[in-house]
């Protein structure tokens, strides 16, 4: 894969190996049982497509919500088939979600914030099948948040390491925009869900997601009811780089 | 969390003595700081079939004390095994509340 230049100087000591290298670092260092990726039925379908050519009976998880598009349902079984990969749906507790619906209906996040339905829908099924892990794979890029730019190839996950437990987190794809994703998927073919045909650069759950114009950020896409700074606790400037690439020479 | 009630349901002994397990799951509930989860205690006195203890019993069929009543909406749920109801009710709750802090700390995750 062709270097990038990059020109910010804080960027100048991180981790620059490609995408390619991390996930064939990350499968040599943990066995097939202990790592997984995570897969959110968007274009994070990068990384199993990478994934398929080092490792092809990598563990993939998607979250389940409950609540996602219809496209984004058959998008997971195509991948299933074209990549002849098992797909883990991980589902929430049924009666987390029954106490939460029965309390405050289905669109309490509208009113309420995302925080609540996300932590039942999503982090609690995410936290219970990472406590078996060792590592696990991530979409994640530092171009999807407005606020923060500090996402590494790799680092100790604190959120979900315990006392006993530590989990490593890789995130091949964070020194890649949004076009270097598409390149990819252009290039090599790579099936991907319609909804980005219909305008959405981020996707996750229906109520909660929208497409974008062609000059917004993708995170406008997700929850914009709520305001841009609250979704990330405000700015951060420890954290918030002018990060300039210069040139790209493809992959 | 879910909006329920919980009643504690303790026995008293024939001999007027306080029930030696009940008196120890109360300790366990205070000193796991649940006692505040606990909306109501009721007391089964064995000397009077009429205590509100023995009617809860007798209506619910259970035959061992201590025991918790659980009520979320219109749905009843007996717990007779301290553990288990600690595991099911004190702990799923405490389990969602610590999943929204560790959203809230790390925002990028809701993107997952």
């Amino acid at each position: 894969m062709a270097t990038r230049s990059i020109e910010t100087k804080a960027l100048e000591s991180i981790d620059e190996r490609s995408a390619e290298a991390v996930m064939a670092d990350a499968f040599e260092r943990f066995a097939a049982d202990q790592i997984a990726i995570s897969f959110s039925g968007a274009e994070d379908i990068v990384l199993i497509d990478i994934a398929a050519k080092i490792r092809p009976d990598v563990q993939v998880f998607s979250l389940d919500t409950g609540r996602l598009h219809p496209e984004t349902y058959r998008f997971i079984e195509r991948v299933r088939d074209h990549y002849d990969i098992r797909i883990d749906l991980l589902m929430p507790d049924a009666q987390d979600v029954q106490d939460l619906v029965s309390r405050k209906g289905l669109f309490s996040f509208y009113r309420d914030g995302h925080q609540e339905c996300c932590s039942i829908r999503k982090i609690k099924p995410l936290r219970r099948h990472l406590a078996a892990l060792d590592a696990w794979i991530t979409g994640q890029r530092r171009d999807q948040s407005i606020t923060r730019t500090d996402v590494p190839l790799e680092q100790d996950d604190a959120a979900f390491s315990t006392i006993d437990h530590r989990v490593v987190k890789f995130n091949p794809l964070a020194s890649w925009t949004s076009a270097d994703v598409w390149a990819y998927i252009r290039a090599n073919e790579v099936p991907y869900n319609p909804l980005h045909d219909a305008g959405f650069m981020s996707i996750g759950c229906e109520p909660c997601t929208r497409p974008v114009g062609p000059h917004e950020h993708e995170r406008n896409g997700r929850w914009w009811w709520e305001e841009a700074a609250g979704k990330e606790c405000g700015l951060h400037a420890q954290n918030v780089r002018a990060v300039k690439f210069v040139g790209h020479s493809g992959r | 969390m879910a909006v329920r009630s919980i009643t504690f349901v303790k026995k008293i002994l024939a001999t007027g003595e306080p029930c030696g397990k009940c008196r120890d799951v109360e300790e366990r509930l205070t000193a796991g700081k649940h006692w505040a989860a606990i909306d109501r205690v009721v007391v089964a006195d064995e000397r009077d079939s009429n205590s509100e203890g023995m009617r809860l019993a007798a209506e619910l069929g259970v035959e061992r004390a201590p025991f918790f009543v659980v009520q979320t909406g219109t749905k009843t749920i007996t717990y007779t095994v301290f553990l288990k109801f600690v595991k099911e009710v004190l702990e799923a709750a405490n389990e969602t509340d610590s999943a929204q802090l560790l959203l809230a700390e790390n925002p990028g995750l809701d993107l997952i």
